[in-house]
């Protein structure tokens, strides 16, 4: 008997699940994602966000980097440097709370932008998927924490 | 961020929201062919959106769910029509007779009241008053055909226009997140996330308003049919429910809803006039009721618009733009609220206008780094 053949992700879907965020996800849940997700394109230097805004969306490294600082303080503020596959912004999505650091694009970078209505509403609506990616915001805010702990890495604090 | 309560929202910005909303509403007054069945469309959208976020949420492509839908609507609409025109057809003469006897209805209890204030009110006997209007309603009636002629063409120029409804709702519903999307792309960095806050706000607005609409109408047909039945009038769930789609329009369509049942009642028993004052008392208080408690806790509750704003546009939308302008100025309004308040936030934010002014210079910079001599 033959198995069915699978068909392999196309670019984009694959591009997302390099995500950790949804790297658990299926193919129809990441075509989902797909879309409601927008892409930004940033140069050097321009600024992300501000810290004390308020956060509406979750951003998502695809290419370039990021530097995540206190307010006004590329250089002597730096918090953490993010690459490709980082995400960052995910902590005004979950209490609410305004941006707790600035966002740079540290060289000419791709962005891909979540709305937090969509993120929520994607939550609220499937609960094979809020699961999924709530386990890997879980394992990410841990590893961040263990982070914090050790003092190995100030990494992603926002 | 609330849509009623505005914060920072000045006097400025409320002088652009009620002008533009006046400005619009003077504009779509002249393509209200168009205008009709894009807000019907929305109406079906925001009925059948969920039916298609639950067939994504299976693994369907939203293009695939909405034409779904859209030909499972299509099919049940068709076999509806296909078991309704035969019976219509079949009816059709008795309809134009029963139409005739409720006018005639009509005019007899409106000719027995006005006899029975002039025996009471002898200023009002002396005028001749009754007689008078007997006559005007006579003529009237004699010449009705040119008044319905223009009503009958009316209907046959807009008839076509209507059949855009449907298709307007599935290319929505199709796509409505690309549409999203590409408003989003044509917009700079530094006023991103504004302007997808932005466009939730107004979908929102419009859902909000829709949906609190469908629930108003439920509730007026409930409330008016349990009243009609306990009266004792003829077909009380069809009429309350025609009474509350005619009070789509504020103030002229239920005075229309208010017409019909007095016409019914008038008809079915001309030896109780008592039932068609006690018609009148009922819908004046299912108007109240509207007005205080439905209207507050549906569409009043959904849109946040301030009682006073409320009424006071609607008599603004009315003067500027007919019954079309009371029917659309509230819709309307929310949603150039929604807008103006955005948009005022974002001219008066000095630091958003100074980022997108060192994107725009990063931008530049790079365009023309190989350029410079």
């Amino acid at each position: 008997m033959r198995l069915p053949q699978l068909k392999p992700l196309p670019d984009r879907l694959l591009r997302l699940q390099a995500l950790s965020l949804f790297a658990t996800l299926d193919a129809r849940e990441l075509r989902i994602v797909d879309g409601l997700l927008h892409e930004r394109q940033y140069q050097q230097d321009e600024v992300i966000f501000d810290e004390g805004e308020d956060g509406q969306a979750i951003y998502f490294v695809f290419a370039g980097k990021v530097t995540i600082c206190r307010q006004g303080q590329p250089e002597s503020g730096r918090i953490a440097e993010l690459g490709p596959g980082s995400f960052f912004g995910e902590l005004a999505l979950l209490d609410n709370s305004p941006r707790a650091a600035q966002a740079r694009a540290a060289t000419a970078c791709s962005l891909g932008v979540f709305f937090r209505m969509d993120f929520q509403e994607l939550l609220e609506t499937n609960a094979l998927t809020a699961s999924k990616l709530s386990l890997q915001l879980a394992r990410h805010l841990g590893a961040r924490l263990r982070d914090s702990v050790h003092g190995a890495r100030a990494e992603q604090h926002l | 961020m609330s849509i009623g309560v505005r914060r920072g929202s000045g006097p400025v910005v409320w002088a652009s929201i009620i002008g533009s909303t006046c400005v619009l509403l003077f504009l779509l007054q002249k393509i209200l062919w168009l205008v009709i069945p894009f807000l019907l469309g929305l109406i079906l959208y925001h009925l059948l959106f969920p039916v298609i976020t639950a067939l994504m949420y299976r693994g369907m492509h939203r293009a695939d769910a909405s034409a779904l839908v859209m030909a499972v609507l299509a099919i049940m609409l068709l076999a509806f029509l296909a078991l309704l025109l035969p019976w219509a057809t079949e009816h059709l003469i008795d309809w134009q007779a029963s139409l005739v006897r409720y006018l005639q209805g009509g005019l007899s209890l409106l000719d027995r009241s006005w006899r029975a204030l002039e025996q009471s009110w002898s200023v009002l006997a002396r005028a001749h008053l009754a007689d008078k209007l007997g006559i005007r309603l006579s003529e009237l009636s004699d010449h009705a055909e040119q008044y319905l002629e223009p009503v009958v063409s009316g209907v046959a120029t807009w008839a076509p226009s209507m059949l855009l409804a449907p298709f307007i709702t599935f290319f929505i519903l199709r796509d409505g997140g690309r549409f999203k999307r590409m408003l989003g792309a044509a917009v700079p960095n530094a006023f991103f996330e504004r302007t997808l806050y932005l466009l939730h706000e107004v979908d929102c607005t419009t859902r909000a308003y829709f949906v609190g609409l469908i629930k108003l109408t439920l509730l007026d047909t409930a409330t008016l049919a349990a009243g009609l039945w306990w009266m004792g009038m003829p077909a009380p769930l069809a009429l309350g429910l025609v009474c509350a789609i005619l009070a789509w329009l504020p103030y002229v369509g239920s005075l229309l809803g208010g017409i019909l049942v007095v016409l019914v009642a008038a008809t079915d028993f001309p030896q109780l006039p008592d039932m068609a004052y006690g018609a009148v008392a009922l819908f004046v208080a299912v108007r109240m009721l509207d007005d205080f408690v439905y209207m507050p806790l549906t569409i009043g509750k959904s849109l946040r618009i301030h009682p006073l704003v409320t009424v006071t546009m609607i008599f603004v939308g009315g003067a500027v733009a007919g019954i079309s302008g009371l029917m659309l100025v509230l819709p309307l309004l929310g949603v150039v609220m929604v807008v103006g308040d955005t948009i005022g936030r974002i001219v008066t934010d000095g630091r958003l206008l100074a980022r997108y002014r060192h994107g725009r210079a990063l931008r530049e910079k790079r365009a023309k780094a190989d350029l410079l001599v």
